[in-house]
């Protein structure tokens, strides 16, 4: 589990921040400037990395056990940006909580 | 950590208008013909069909001189085959529920096996350091080894599915 939330936050860090290279500066750059060449660049870039996104965000969900729909939204979360911060925020505390009905085993008796 | 997916976890389900019926039945299947189970249905139908239409669009673009667009052709259908598992693992997960809360219901007097089910695999608690008192006071010397293995024999038993390595002890 350890393993597979470093890997989510990993791949979300770098989504996060390329999605905002893009929105902040590859937009204005486009629509303002009529310089596409950071969009052309990023963009597809953007596009593969979200894949690995989904993928560890994917691994991560089997094996934290969640339910369908928290899975969807912390997919959908690296698609906003600066959401996808708070998302990985959010998504590190869950894991992290203490796991509800797992009591140790007494090994004496 | 919030598990809805445990499978013991049924309470909000309606297990008095359930019961009587094998998995597999096609009674079985009727629960999963409910209108929340049609809509979850015509939405897997509807993306997939979409999603495929989507990579069949990129292909025609592709071929139209866009060479990125051979990329995206590739994700689209990999995205309606994601569609199409998580369908099938929901399936798949509401049908285990409902196997269970069909199932008599475990002899109260019965200890349950100490095991927490996530999904469908025994989770193994974590081990924990104990001080141990002695084994015996009495003057009868136990083999020790022996009370170990036993020990140990009598765990696995206790977690069934739990491996060797897991043992606490």
């Amino acid at each position: 589990m350890g393993a597979a939330l470093t890997r989510y936050r990993v791949i979300a860090w770098i989504v996060g921040v390329v999605l905002i290279l893009l929105v902040v500066i590859g937009m204005p750059l486009k629509y303002a400037f009529d310089n596409p060449v950071v969009v052309e660049t990023i963009g597809p870039a953007h596009g593969f990395l979200y894949m690995i996104y989904l993928v560890a965000a994917f691994d991560l969900s089997r094996r934290a056990d969640w339910p369908l729909k928290r899975m969807l939204l912390v997919m959908l979360a690296g698609t906003v940006p600066f959401v996808s911060f708070y998302a990985e925020r959010r998504v590190s505390a869950w894991v992290a909580a203490p796991q509800e009905a797992r009591t140790p085993e007494p090994v004496a008796h | 950590m919030v598990t809805p997916n445990h499978p013991l976890r049924h309470g909000n389900y309606d297990t008095v208008s359930e019961t009587g019926s094998a998995p597999g039945t096609l009674d079985a299947m009727k629960r999963l013909w409910t209108p929340a189970w049609i809509a979850r249905h015509v939405a897997m139908v509807v993306l997939v069909v979409s999603f495929l239409g989507l990579g069949w669009w990129q292909i025609s673009r592709a071929t139209a001189g866009n060479s990125l667009s051979w990329g995206y052709a590739v994700e689209w259908p990999i995205f309606a085959g994601f569609v199409v598992y998580v369908w099938w693992r929901e399936v798949k997960l509401a049908r285990r529920r409902e196997a269970e809360a069909d199932a008599p219901p475990a002899d109260p007097a019965v200890e349950p096996a100490p095991t927490v089910t996530t999904g469908s695999r025994p989770a193994v608690r974590r081990p924990v350091r104990v001080s141990r008192v002695p084994a015996s006071t009495g003057d009868v010397v136990e083999d020790t080894d022996l009370a170990a293995y036993n020990h140990y024999l009598s765990w696995l038993n206790a977690n069934p599915g739990a491996r060797p390595g897991d043992y606490p002890g």
